[in-house]
């Protein structure tokens, strides 16, 4: 199985210089194919109805925080609103 | 004996009996992390003006006569991804190296709630994938015993400076081994319990359905004291099992009367160093002297388990590291002409390469037309393996293993090969995957002098069973030794 | 040669729950920016979502109305992309087992026939922030008040032909979402939205053409627009031999024409994988039954029956099918069993629904209930009283809250039907204009209504002016 280290690392929103790139094969290569040895099972995966999910009652709550409180870590701010470079469609 | 050697329960005890003030015992501990910080580098952020006025207040309620939980005014240090509502919370990684969260995870609630001391956060390999704490943006936190060596990881603090006398009691997680590997390397005890009994909430998530907050202590008391805190149902975390839980230190027992311990081949063999297998198989049969029954089981898949887990974790890790994109919170890159080019220098310049190498993994193992072969086949090996312990747990109560197959490794030794490094956790990962609890308690020493640690697996929420098998081996071996010289 | 076209569409429609779909936030419109979030729907490190019962609930009505499986054990998916709309980078949805699968919803097209569509299934997920574009300023900005507001997906199957076939699916799709309130259906607020895949195929043919994929489609006439846009194209592109790429594409509705947004080679690949956070929806069997159970008449069933076994007319029958106050009217009417229906209906969609109008009331604050309207239009049935009488008893029973007979008989409101009485006055007013009668047989056809209008005049408008007529008439013809 060869790894198309570039194009994962465009899906995963990475850049990988380029002197990187080797390394980073060899060792996904060796990862993939440590996982590899593993045996195909004849099985299939069922959903677990003895353990369901609780659900959350349908009740809303206002003004836990502050829109300060939460953009306090954003690197850019504007009127109120996250920036990020402008998109064009 | 100084302050900070004392265990939290014997520290408790102190304090109801105002044998001593919180404000002594947080003193004594900065007074240690004074001393060997420096050269352990166990902390990320130290919170001394805060810790120094909660144990002040801590004194005061008991001026008042106030009843206080048992772990009040005890000092505790919160691994680094552990959201701390107005203290910074890194991971660890240059991504978050200014990230304060506005809201506590749900163990903080409890932590505080409890009146506990919280000494600062906690260093950790980034984002908790790494198995030395050397993945770390910050620092290179050392083993106590041995300051050339890795304390392990990836809570590596935590161990550290519970090991070393900077903090009583410590928060830790564990992913494949998180809290149980650094517990053995630096000679605690460290508990990962049952998927489902401790709240996610507020932990920045590694891999979802393997991740579990634990503690770290000393003594198999201070770990029962602290998981009977921080355990429980929160309606916050959907994973979490709504049942009732018990109080494990109260219920704490050291009796190992017809206790049934399984011994799988499958952690003996080879990769585990000889000394190892002998220390653990010694504590074994100290416990089998004592009136429990030894059996051998066989867990077949284990072989596997390694592979499964890389898979599972990183799957799941590509997705949870992708809200990282600078736009939020955390770092941003300082020049960029689009979207894409701010997205990618940002994620580029703020992970580590071992970072980027699992969420490039788990990218692949996820994209379109190899799920099957991967990700689907890792779920059925999770289902295998889960099984073979469900029908090993019908037959004893117990399993024992190593916690790690050797001592700990020197700074350095293993960060070129994530496959040699992924190999400490051969003997973890296994109990993550079948989301059962383990503890991993000191058993003797390697022939240079490293802490050795056995592994006790319990079945799906019995830590009362496992606490109480390490409390009577504890008791048997006379405590677990001082705090080592630091120079 | 000619063509059909084939259009599917996937309709998003917000739920009208009080919190989000996975925290305790408002979800609500139209609210300051960046008020409405918490930790959660920002998708903050350590965070974890919590699935809303109502979410499921609401999905599940909708899954009966449009007659589907209910797959009571589910779980959810996470769909990854990277986004500023999108704070953690992925959407909760659900990729293998929706909620709701294999259903089928019957609309009645223009025409009064009626045509299935199949309902391919339903799904559950959270919508996206907005971006807000502002021209004076070099960045984007993010507004992430509606991440995590409910969503459904309804995908059909490639079941219609026209693109008026999809504006009825659309405005059906819309109406159940109403009678079953589970959305607000505020189009202007977003708050249902379309993506629509169209293709051609030459008539005959059982092979569906390549499809194109029209995103951001944003109303129901933008809809009808983008599918014959659409559709013109790819028929030119076959008739000047070429072939149509698969693509998605976004629909301008302002230019009037769709653009090419990425090939199928550039195709995102979401790497679905089960949400480890939540674990399976499990719904009681007990409580399925129930939603089913709870569900009214809904309109797509309604229409059918008002224009088929009602006889109103297909226009008619919608209108009234449309308002649930007048559906509601309408049904308590028909109920009482007095009165035509399709007189009722005249009434409803005229003077009530000019009423409505006018003072922007509901039908349900005035005094105006099923049974007077009844007691209404089974006078003017029997003639008791006149259509003008009608309106303004009508007027009365709103401004003064009493009964028609009441209204009637304060207001001498009934007309004269006897027919001995009203030749009596005939043969009077006719004696005393025997010039009218002359004209009249002189050709002067006019003369005709004069009579009548003079013996109207005579019984002091309380004649039945139909009846009176018919006397008249056959009195100069005599």
């Amino acid at each position: 199985m060869n790894i198309d280290i570039k194009h994962i690392a465009k899906l995963s929103r990475l850049r990988i210089e380029d002197d990187k790139i080797e390394k980073f094969e060899k060792d996904m290569q060796s990862i993939v194919n440590m996982v590899e040895q593993m045996p195909d099972i004849d099985d299939t995966l069922t959903l677990d109805v003895n353990n369901p999910m609780k659900l959350r009652e349908d009740v809303e709550v206002t003004d836990k925080y502050t829109r300060e409180q939460l953009m306090k870590n954003a690197p850019q701010v504007q009127a109120g609103c996250l920036v990020v470079p402008k998109i064009v469609d | 004996m100084e302050l900070y050697e004392k265990s939290a329960f014997e520290l408790s005890e102190m304090l109801k009996a105002k044998e001593c003030s919180a404000a002594e015992i947080t003193d004594s501990v900065f007074g240690r992390i004074g001393k060997t910080e420096a050269s352990v580098e166990a902390y990320v952020t130290v919170c001394e003006e805060s810790a120094r006025e909660q144990a002040k207040k801590v004194d005061e309620m008991i001026a008042e006569g106030k009843q206080l939980h048992p772990l009040a005014g005890i000092p505790i240090g919160i691994k680094d991804n552990i959201s701390t509502k107005g203290i910074l919370t890194t991971c660890s990684s240059k991504m978050l190296y200014n990230y304060v969260p506005p809201f506590n995870a749900t163990v903080m609630n409890k932590v505080n709630g409890a009146e506990m001391v919280v000494t600062g956060k906690l260093n950790m390999d980034e984002f908790a994938m790494g198995s030395s704490t050397e993945t770390s943006y910050f620092k290179k936190t050392k083993n106590p015993h041995d300051l050339t060596r890795i304390p392990g990881g990836s809570s590596g603090g935590s161990a550290a400076a519970v090991a070393s006398g900077e903090a009583i009691v410590a928060l830790g997680s564990d992913t494949g081994g998180s809290i149980r590997q650094p517990s053995a390397y630096c000679g605690v005890v460290g508990l990962k319990p049952t998927y489902g009994s401790v709240s996610r909430f507020g932990l920045v998530a590694f891999a979802s359905s393997l991740d579990q907050i634990g503690p770290v202590g000393r003594t198999v008391k201070d770990v029962a004291m602290l998981q009977s805190l921080i355990c429980g149902h929160d309606r916050m975390d959907a994973t979490s099992k709504d049942i009732a839980y018990p109080d494990y230190a109260a219920n704490l027992k050291n009796d190992v009367k017809g206790l049934k311990i399984g011994i799988p081949d499958e952690y003996f063999g080879e990769g585990i160093d000889a000394e190892v297998k002998d220390a653990v198989m010694a504590a074994v049969k100290l416990l089998e002297k004592n009136g429990a029954e030894v059996k051998k089981i066989s867990l077949p898949s284990t072989a596997y388990a390694l592979n499964s887990y890389y898979i599972i974790s990183s799957a799941e890790a590509s997705s949870n590291l992708a809200r990282f994109d600078g736009v939020r919170y955390g770092y941003r890159t300082e020049n960029y002409d689009s979207l894409i080019d701010m997205y990618e220098k940002t994620r580029s310049e703020g992970f580590g390469d071992e970072v980027k190498r699992r969420i490039m993994l788990g990218t692949f193992v996820l994209s379109s037309g190899f799920y099957d072969a991967y990700y689907k086949k890792a779920k059925l090996m999770q289902k295998k393996i889960s099984a073979e312990f469900s029908e090993a747990f019908a037959d004893v109560d117990v399993i024992a293993t190593p916690t790690v197959p050797s001592g700990a490794f020197k700074i350095g030794e293993n960060m070129g090969d994530p496959l040699k490094m992924y190999a400490t956790d051969i003997c973890t990962v296994t109990i993550n995957i079948a989301g059962l609890p383990a503890i991993s308690v000191p058993c003797g020493k390697t022939a240079n002098g490293m802490p050795i640690g056995m592994q006790l697996i319990g079945g799906h929420f019995r830590e009362q069973t496992l606490l109480d098998t390490a409390n009577a081996y504890e008791t048997l071996v006379g405590g677990f030794g001082s705090i080592p010289k630091i120079v | 040669m000619d063509y059909e076209i084939v259009v599917g569409l996937e309709v998003h429609a917000e739920l009208n729950t009080r919190s989000k779909i996975y925290c305790d936030c408002k979800n609500a419109f139209g609210l300051e920016v960046n008020t409405q979030v918490c930790p959660i729907c920002m998708g903050m490190p350590g965070t974890l979502p919590t699935l809303n019962e109502k979410v499921v609930e609401y999905a599940i009505k909708m899954g009966h109305a449009l007659g589907c499986t209910i797959n009571n054990v589910c779980k959810q998916d996470r769909k990854n992309y990277f986004y500023p709309d999108l704070p953690k980078a992925y959407q909760i949805s659900q990729a293998e087992v929706p909620l709701c699968q294999n259903g089928k919803l019957e609309v009645m097209l223009d025409d009064g026939t009626m045509k299935t569509i199949g309902v391919t299934r339903i799904h559950i997920e959270e919508d996206a922030g907005k971006l807000l574009h502002d021209d004076s300023f070099s960045g984007s900005l993010v507004d992430l008040n509606r991440c995590g507001v409910p969503l459904i997906e309804i995908v059909s199957e490639p079941d219609m032909r026209s693109s008026a076939e999809a504006k009825a699916y659309l405005e059906t799709i819309k109406s159940i979402l109403q009678y079953i309130n589970i959305s607000d259906c505020k189009m202007q607020e977003g708050s249902i939205r379309c993506d629509v895949n169209v293709s051609v195929r030459p008539k005959g043919s059982d092979k569906f053409g390549t499809r194109c994929e029209m995103k951001n489609v944003n109303s129901f006439s933008a809809a009808v627009r983008g599918i014959e846009y659409e559709a013109k194209r790819q028929i030119e592109i076959l008739e000047n031999g070429g072939t149509v790429t698969q693509e998605t594409r976004r629909w301008d509705d302002v230019k009037g024409m769709s653009i090419s947004m990425r090939s199928k080679e550039d195709a995102q690949d979401y790497r679905y994988f089960p949400e480890p956070d939540l674990l399976t929806i499990v719904v009681d069997e007990n409580k399925v039954k129930e939603l089913k159970d709870s569900l009214p008449e809904l309109p797509n069933e309604k229409l059918k029956r008002y224009v088929q076994t009602m006889g109103l007319s297909r226009v008619d029958a919608s209108l009234i099918v449309e308002n649930l106050d007048r559906a509601a009217l309408m049904d308590a009417c028909v109920e009482i069993g007095k009165g035509s229906p399709k007189s009722i209906a005249k009434w409803i969609l005229a003077d009530i629904s000019k009423y409505m109008n006018d003072t922007g009331k509901s039908i349900l604050d005035t005094p105006l209930t099923a049974a007077r309207l009844c007691d209404l239009v089974a006078e003017i049935e029997k003639g008791t009283i006149s259509n003008s009488a009608g309106k303004t008893v009508f007027e009365a029973i709103i401004a003064e809250d009493k009964e028609v007979a009441e209204i009637i008989a304060e207001k001498g409101l009934s007309q004269n039907s006897d027919t001995s009485a009203l030749e009596a006055i005939a043969k009077e007013v006719l004696a005393a204009n025997e010039k009218s009668i002359n004209d009249y047989k002189n050709g002067k056809t006019n003369a005709l209504g004069y009579l009548v209008g003079q013996c109207m005049k005579a019984s002091k408008g309380k004649a039945n002016p139909g009846l009176m007529k018919e006397i008249v008439t056959r009195l100069v013809n005599e």
